[in-house]
Formats: C-alpha cells, sequence, structure tokens
C-alpha cells in the first residue's frame, strides 16, 4: 500500500528570489564535514556529512581473498561495497542489496584502481565498505570521495586522492551538487570524479539530455567543485595529526 | 587489545579470568560497573525516528521507518512492529558481509522480545481501518563500532528511536488512506520503557556489560530485561550455566540497575 | 605504470632486542612538515631523487608522496615517513605470532600480516644433543607439533618471507619462545619505532617507570606484563598516547612527566 504521505516534488527548483529551494546558488557546495580515523576497529576509515548525506567508509586490506576463486596471482584486487540503510531513504529500502547497489560499487571500484598499486600485493584483497545512512542525492559521489579518504587513511601507497561530484541541470539552468529533490525532478545528473595525479576523470556517468555547450559547461562547473571539496579532504586528512602538533609546539622543523 | 581474530590467546582468557577474580577489569570497571552511555536522537533526516547510541566503544544507529499494510488475520486491528539488525562490516573485521547470521538475528530477536512483551509498543494504536490498513513499523539496528555488548546498546537505541518518531498519521478516506494532517509521536507509540542489561560469566564469575575482549572469552551471557516492576524477557546464550540462585539475584540486579539508568538517561527528553 | 614497480617499502627498521638506535620520529632530518598521498614533495627533479614513500611522476618533473606521513631529505633522497601503514613481513623481524591451526607437519599464526606465518618443527628445537631422560626416549619436538597448541602466543623471528611464499617463522633463539602470561596490544605498526626511542630511550622509561617487562616487536605488536593490573593499564594508556602524538616533538620527555602525573592522579608510586 502507498504511504501515507507521497514522495512529491515541487513543480518548479528555484524560488522567486533566483536561489535554489536550499537557498544555494547555482554553484554553490552543500554543507560538507568529514572525519577520518573513525571506525577503531577497520585500517583506515572516514566518515563525511555532505548536505543530509551520511555515509561511514572502512578499509581492510591488505587481506586474504574470500571466496578464494577471486583472487588474482599476479595483482591485488580491489572489492567495494555500497550499501545503504533501509532507513537512509524515503520509503524503506529492503535490506538486501539491489542491482543499483551493485552496479554503483563497481564503479567506485573502477574509480579507485588507478591511484593503487594492485600490482605490488599479488593474491590479496583491499575491501572498501561504504554504508550510506542517510541520502540526500549524489550518494556515488559522496561515497567515492570519503571512500578515497579511508584509503588514506589506512595507509594503502596512493598516486594522489580521488575527488567526485554531482552537477547537473534543473529547470534549464546548470548548477552545482545536486540535492535528493534536485536530483529527482531535474532535467540531467552528471556524478564525476577526478584522480588527482593525473586531472583525469575516472568516474563519468551521465542522465539526462543536454546539448553539446551545456555539457562542456557542466564539466567545467564539476571541475570548479572538485578543486574545493579536494581542500576539505586534505583538510581531513592532516587535521588531526596538526592540532594534536599545535597542542604540543615545540618548535617547527622544516 | 590484540587485533581481533577469531582465535583468542590463551594468555588473554587467563589474563581476564584471573583479574577477574581480584574484581579487577582493564578499563578499570568492577564487575557491576556499566560503561558510559553516549545518546543522540534524530540523527537520520530520511528517517521517522532515529538515535545513534554508544555503551563504551560500542557503537550503534537505529532506524524507525514505517509502511502501510494489510493487518495480520489473526489481529486485525492492531500494527505491526519489526526488528532487523545488521552487523556491518564496517564494525568489526569479524562481521562478514552477506544476508544476517545468527549474531545478528539473535541481536534483533532478543531487543523485539524484550520490547514486545514489556507492551512498550503500542500496536493496537497503530491501526488506520480494521482488518484494512494498520501501520508496519521498522526498528532497524545497525551496528557502525563493535565492541562488546551489542545487546543493550541495541535495546536503548530501539527506544529512543521510536520515543524519537514522528510519523505521518493516516485516516480512512473513500477505500484509501489520506494523510489528517497530523503525525503521531513516541507517547502514542511507546508505553513502556523497558531495559535490557547483559552479563557475562567466565568460569564461574559472573560480570555486567561485557568489553569485547571480555566478550571474545567468556563461557556464557545472560540477558535480561526489565521495566519498572517487572522482568520482562530472559536470553541465555553459550555453553556456561547458571545456578538459580545466580539468575534470581541477576533479575534483582537488573530491576535496580533499570530504576537508575532510567533516571540517567531520561529518554523521554527525546520525544518530538 | 609500468616504470612505478618500485618496491614501496614500509616497515620500520628498529629491533627492540638489538637496541639499534633508529628512530625516524626523533631524526634530524625528518621535519614535522605532514603530507599527504599525491602532494607534490618537490619539483627539484635534478637534485632530489625519491625514496621510501615516494614515486616520480609520469614525466620524472616531479617527487609526489605515496603516503600520509612526514617528510625527510636526508643527503638527495626525500621520504616520507608513513604514519599509517600496514606491516609486512622481513627476514630478520622478530615479532609476536598466534598459533591459529596447526597439523602434524606445521603450526599455522596470525602475525598481523596479509599472509599467515608458517612454523615448522624444526624451527622450534634447537640444533644439538637432546636431553636424555632415565629409561625413555629423548623427548624431542623437531619432527612433531605437539610443543605448542592453538592459541599460544609466541615470540618468532622471520626466516624467510617474500612475495610468492607465506613467510617462515623459528622460536630458536634469544628472548624467542612461548610465552605463558602478560598480555598483547595491538598498535599501528610505523609508530613501533616511536614507542622504542632513539637507543631504547622510550622503551627504557617506559620500563622503570611502570615497573614492567616489555617486548616490543615489528608487527606492530607489543607484550607486556607489568607488576599489577593497575601498572599495566597506564602502560597502555601511555603506549596509546605515545601512538597519538609519535609526529610530534619532545615525545619523551612529555611521556614521563604525563607518567609521573598519572601515578599520582591514580594513586600509585
Amino acid at each position: 500500500m502507498p504511504l501515507v504521505i507521497k514522495d512529491e516534488y515541487p513543480e518548479k527548483l528555484f524560488r522567486d528570489d533566483g536561489k535554489r529551494l536550499d537557498g544555494r546558488e547555482k554553484d554553490e557546495l552543500r554543507p560538507i564535514k568529514m572525519e577520518v580515523g573513525v571506525l577503531p576497529n577497520a585500517d583506515g576509515s572516514a566518515y563525511l556529512e555532505w548536505g543530509n548525506n551520511k555515509i561511514y567508509a572502512a578499509v581492510y586490506g591488505p587481506r586474504e581473498v574470500h571466496p578464494h576463486h577471486l583472487s588474482k596471482p599476479d595483482r591485488g584486487i580491489l572489492r567495494v561495497f555500497y550499501r545503504m540503510a533501509t532507513f537512509s531513504v524515503f520509503e524503506r529500502k529492503r535490506p538486501a542489496p539491489g542491482r543499483r547497489e551493485k552496479e554503483i560499487s563497481m564503479i567506485i571500484s573502477d574509480c579507485l584502481k588507478p591511484v593503487l598499486f594492485l600490482e605490488l600485493y599479488p593474491g590479496t584483497a583491499f575491501e572498501i565498505y561504504i554504508n550510506v545512512l542517510d541520502a540526500d542525492g549524489g550518494t556515488r559521489c559522496a561515497c567515492t570521495t570519503v571512500a578515497a579518504l579511508a584509503l588514506a587513511d589506512a595507509g594503502i601507497p596512493m598516486r594522489s586522492l580521488v575527488t567526485a561530484v554531482a552537477v547537473g541541470k534543473i529547470d534549464g539552468e546548470l548548477v552545482t551538487d545536486l540535492s535528493g529533490i534536485e536530483d529527482k525532478a531535474g532535467e540531467a545528473d552528471l556524478p564525476c570524479a577526478i584522480t588527482w595525479f593525473n586531472e583525469e576523470l575516472s568516474l563519468l556517468q551521465f542522465d539526462g539530455n543536454t546539448n553539446l555547450e551545456e555539457f562542456s559547461k557542466s564539466l567545467s562547473l564539476a571541475k570548479d567543485a572538485m578543486h574545493k571539496i579536494y581542500e576539505i579532504q586534505l583538510d581531513a586528512l592532516k587535521k588531526k595529526y596538526i592540532e594534536i602538533q599545535e597542542e604540543f609546539n615545540g618548535g617547527e622543523k622544516n | 587489545m590484540m587485533n581481533i581474530k577469531r582465535v583468542i590467546s590463551t594468555i588473554e582468557k587467563n589474563y581476564i579470568l584471573s583479574n577477574l577474580k581480584k574484581d579487577q577489569r582493564l578499563d578499570g570497571r568492577d564487575l557491576w560497573q556499566q560503561r558510559e552511555w553516549s545518546v543522540k536522537s534524530n540523527v537520520i533526516a530520511s528517517a521517522e525516528g532515529s538515535a545513534e547510541v554508544s555503551l563504551g566503544k560500542t557503537q550503534v544507529i537505529t532506524g524507525v521507518k514505517y509502511d502501510v499494510g494489510t493487518p495480520f488475520p489473526d489481529l486485525p486491528n492492531e500494527g505491526v512492529c519489526t526488528f532487523m539488525a545488521e552487523l556491518l562490516p564496517l564494525a568489526s573485521p569479524l562481521f562478514e558481509r552477506g544476508p544476517p547470521n545468527e549474531q545478528s538475528i539473535e541481536l534483533a530477536r532478543v531487543v523485539d522480545r524484550g520490547i514486545r512483551h514489556a507492551d512498550c509498543v503500542q500496536t493496537k494504536k497503530l491501526c488506520i481501518k480494521e482488518k484494512k490498513a494498520v501501520y508496519i513499523i521498522f526498528v532497524d539496528i545497525y551496528v557502525i563500532n563493535y565492541s562488546g555488548n551489542l545487546i543493550d546498546a541495541g535495546g536503548i537505541s530501539s527506544l529512543t528511536a521510536l520515543i524519537s518518531s514522528k510519523i505521518p498519521e493516516g485516516k480512512w478516506e473513500n477505500d484509501e488512506v489520506v494523510w489528517t494532517g497530523k503525525y503521531l509521536t513516541g507517547d502514542t507509540l511507546v508505553n513502556e520503557l523497558p531495559i535490557v542489561f547483559t552479563y557475562g560469566k567466565i568460569d564461574d564469575i559472573i560480570f555486567f556489560d561485557p568489553s569485547l575482549p571480555e566478550e571474545l572469552v567468556l563461557d556464557g551471557r545472560i540477558s535480561i530485561s526489565v521495566t519498572e516492576d517487572k522482568i520482562t524477557s530472559i536470553q541465555k546464550s553459550g555453553v556456561a550455566t547458571f545456578s538459580i540462585e545466580e539468575v534470581e539475584m541477576l533479575g534483582k540486579k537488573s530491576m535496580d540497575f533499570g530504576k537508575k539508568l532510567r533516571k540517567d538517561l531520561n529518554l523521554w527528553q527525546y520525544k518530538l | 605504470m609500468e616504470d612505478e614497480k618500485e618496491e614501496i617499502n614500509e616497515n620500520p627498521t628498529t629491533d627492540a632486542s638489538d637496541d639499534v638506535d633508529v628512530d625516524e620520529f626523533e631524526d634530524e632530518e625528518t621535519s614535522r612538515n605532514l603530507v599527504v598521498p599525491g602532494e607534490i614533495l618537490t619539483e627539484d627533479t635534478k637534485n632530489f631523487l625519491p625514496g621510501r614513500g615516494t614515486i616520480f611522476n609520469k614525466d620524472r618533473t616531479k617527487i609526489i608522496s605515496l603516503n600520509i606521513g612526514l617528510k625527510q631529505v636526508r643527503r638527495n633522497y626525500i621520504n616520507v615517513i608513513p604514519l599509517r601503514g600496514f606491516y609486512t613481513p622481513r627476514p630478520g623481524d622478530k615479532i609476536i605470532a598466534l598459533v591459529t591451526d596447526k597439523n602434524p607437519v606445521k603450526y599455522i599464526c596470525d602475525i598481523n600480516s596479509k599472509d599467515k606465518g608458517i612454523l615448522k618443527p624444526k624451527n622450534t628445537v634447537a640444533r644439538g644433543k637432546p636431553r636424555r631422560y632415565r629409561g625413555g626416549p629423548p623427548d624431542r619436538h623437531d619432527n612433531n607439533t605437539d610443543k605448542y597448541k592453538i592459541g599460544d602466543i609466541l615470540i618468532v623471528k622471520v626466516l624467510s618471507a617474500d612475495r610468492l611464499n607465506k613467510p617462515e617463522l623459528t622460536t630458536v633463539g634469544k628472548y624467542l619462545g612461548k610465552r605463558r602470561d602478560g598480555l598483547v596490544i595491538t598498535i599501528d605498526t610505523p609508530k613501533i619505532p616511536r614507542v622504542i626511542g632513539r637507543a631504547g630511550s622510550m622503551i627504557k622509561m617506559l620500563k622503570n617507570l611502570t615497573k614492567s617487562n616489555i617486548f616490543v616487536t615489528q608487527n606492530g605488536r607489543i607484550w607486556l606484563k607489568g607488576e599489577d593490573i593497575a601498572h599495566e593499564r597506564l602502560l597502555i594508556d601511555a603506549i596509546r598516547k605515545i601512538e597519538k602524538e609519535a609526529h610530534t616533538v619532545g615525545l619523551t620527555d612529555r611521556m614521563s612527566i604525563y607518567i609521573e602525573n598519572e601515578k599520582k592522579i591514580r594513586g600509585m608510586n
């Protein structure tokens, strides 16, 4: 039976004052908070709040491969498990992973592989568990961003971090960082991620309709946003250590 | 302690047991002391009710969602409240991915029974139209960090999530459910405050609120749910045996702990 | 990516019982400059080479950090001393092993790395004449796995370790063998040198001030035994504090002040 209140979207996605429904400008990001080393039992971990998204990521590895037949003799494997909690969405989601979660797991895994040196760890597995506890648009980008932090926190050698963001088109206008409503009710959705060591895209999907000019502009909006989000990632990685250094500052050695 | 593995070292078990015999635990508690609680509600915007609870370093996040469905034929004017627990792999390398295993099923069922038999959730108030439409309330417990004693943490987080719930109120009109514009809140849903307390046993020593290293070496465990004046459910697990006197003693202790904890936590403050 | 198949060397280079005096965290050449993966360490590739934890970029115009850690310049090498990482066994390492399985021809041990360690019976008994008892055969365990049980904690040395084979261990040697009491804790592997300190200064101080016996090993595991649980608790708290502040200066002095203070606060002597 349908729920008492239906999941309905407003007619217009812009307010009368020209701002988006949550008060943002077209190129503005939602508030983002990140923290590393939050889960003591994992090898590496990170937590992210991005708008209403709340996501934990944990890394285990290198470890033995289970099931064994998946192991590769000449390199390590990377397995990503993107899962959404039952209460993370408007209508309760079944606990078991669905096709969408499995597809996104694979996309995120392909996105992160280029920064790792899997060939140095033959016969082993790196596992990333990403759990979305509260979802509000752009979860695959938020998950990629927090997973990269968790990998760094685990001390796994990386060529660089990876940063992701979703840009899109709502009511004919190009905007940065789609919220849940904008994602569902908008006209185009472009999630993408950049690997900083070569400044190329390692995650790229698109759903909707845009012309070539709009598409170019979207990528440029994305690049600007990714630089800003990257700063937040760097700060989260360093913050913990720098705060302790400052507390006991006995003279900088450079 | 050592990295959590399935095989526990003999010296670790000996260390824990020899200290318990002297009334000592590595985290400084005595045998009847519980770790510190931390409770936050309304942490999940998408859920109708939610709570993030820590007991020591054990951390769980519980969310309440609802659905509208047809009632059970033998309970035509009652809603349903159902519990689920997921032991997320990120909480511990001991938790494997995949469908719920014995441990997560036991966690969900023990928390469920403690709450159900206290007549805690008012399922009769969850009926929209007899025989046609009732609320189904889902209480889903996600373990975020495992540091021993998931049951007690699961219990408090479920209660808090239910108390903090805000569920759209429906009425039956023209053969369908329509929103009244109002919400059902925690005081409609929750009637009693049953609390579950878990004790571990190694050899013949019983102790309260096992931490992770203790939980991994204990011989047996017993969880007792209590309201202000009644025992509402008990679960004993593991190979250890408990004497009748021990069980009665633990029942009385649980009642006393319950009175104190209800005051200390004051869970009704989380009602919206 | 073919030219980037360098060995990435992540292990601490100290060993408790050998009193080797390298604590890279206290090194003159280690800065307090915190770097992260992908961070550019220098663009002066004429004068510098990538050392530990670093790599050239694709066109060899920059040296990049691979880890989160502290930048270190040693002669013309730029290194990164990692603050986080996992243990990789190397021959000669003294480590703590937990026997998790055994069959008649070998023990299988958890050594806090991706591979399990293998301990063969011949490596559990010193060579030489077997002790003889009146009547009865000599008591040798060099051809059976009766000596140790599942759940035993052993201090072992790594005999061999490479990418293709599981590491092989031995309990024959000074300080090696089964531990019958005490407890074992695990810390971040890269922080182990800090717990030892330059010329063993930190570990000596910890032993004296907490009146405890401590054995620090390469795989992040530390065996300890104090005169009572209060001392053990204090020692563990102290080690966790070292783990958290490993990247700061003046740590050894600060730790001895911390321990003295805590002893007062906790009413210990």
